[in-house]
């Protein structure tokens, strides 16, 4: 595990500056589009503009949760859970990722 | 832990030992709010779900989003967005070697806490004129 520590701290820098201006654009995109209708929130997620900053804020969003996560989890937690809820912080990490994408693929070319 | 007790080594003081500062709070802020956006960016995953697949779910989660609660939600969700951008910025500008002395990086905890919540406020009100709501 000691091994992977630089590249991981590298990861979590590099993911931070991309999603300086992600989140900041995501910020000002969503808000106005949380509780509009369907056909008005599909319409915004449609336009390519968004739908590929959007999948990029997720991903990316993702694996600096999973890292961030990570470190609480080694920091708080000493017993046999440690490994488990590591699992797991991976499993949700990749669940939301692929949730997300699946998602704005059906927006985009289903129905 | 419990096994310092039994071993020589020395203990570093623990949570409640620290005098409050506000470089402290910011760090204990940095990682709450985290927290919060780990919930955040799940719930984003089920509201494009939602969209995605025609759930009638959609139509709850907009009502959710709408009633007051919702609302409750939604800004903590961003302030706590602006508060992680900012202090990050401030994790930055530290991993470069920069803003250590003390009175630096105590204003720079304050100036996070006051740029957070300016830009959650304009973030907010600016959703809510492009609703119509306010």
């Amino acid at each position: 595990m000691s091994s992977k520590g630089t590249p991981t701290f590298v990861i979590q820098r590099a993911t931070a500056v991309l999603l300086i201006p992600l989140a900041a654009w995501f910020m000002i995109g969503i808000v106005s589009n949380l509780g509009a209708e369907p056909a008005v929130a599909r319409e915004w997620i449609e336009n390519p503009l968004n739908a590929i900053p959007l999948a990029a804020f997720v991903i990316i969003a993702a694996w600096h949760m999973r890292i961030g996560m990570g470190e609480i989890i080694i920091d708080y937690i000493h017993s046999w859970m440690k490994d488990v809820l590591l699992f797991l912080n991976w499993i949700a990490a990749l669940g939301l990722i692929s949730a997300a994408v699946y998602a704005l693929y059906a927006i985009y070319f289903v129905s | 832990m419990a096994q310092g007790a039994l071993s020589d080594k020395p203990l570093s003081p623990h949570l409640q030992i620290w005098r409050f500062t506000v470089t402290m709070a910011a760090s204990i802020t940095h990682r709450g709010t985290g927290v919060v956006l780990y919930g955040g960016t799940a719930l984003l995953a089920g509201w494009l779900l939602a969209i995605g697949m025609n759930a009638p779910i959609y139509s709850a989660i907009a009502g959710f989003v709408n009633s007051p609660i919702g609302f409750i939600v939604i800004a903590g969700y961003i302030w706590s967005l602006c508060f992680h951008l900012f202090n990050g910025l401030r994790h930055l500008y530290w991993d470069a070697g920069r803003g250590f002395a003390v009175g630096m990086a105590k204003m720079t905890a304050w100036l996070v806490y006051l740029a957070a919540t300016i830009l959650a406020i304009i973030i907010i009100w600016a959703g809510m004129i492009s609703k119509g709501v306010s």
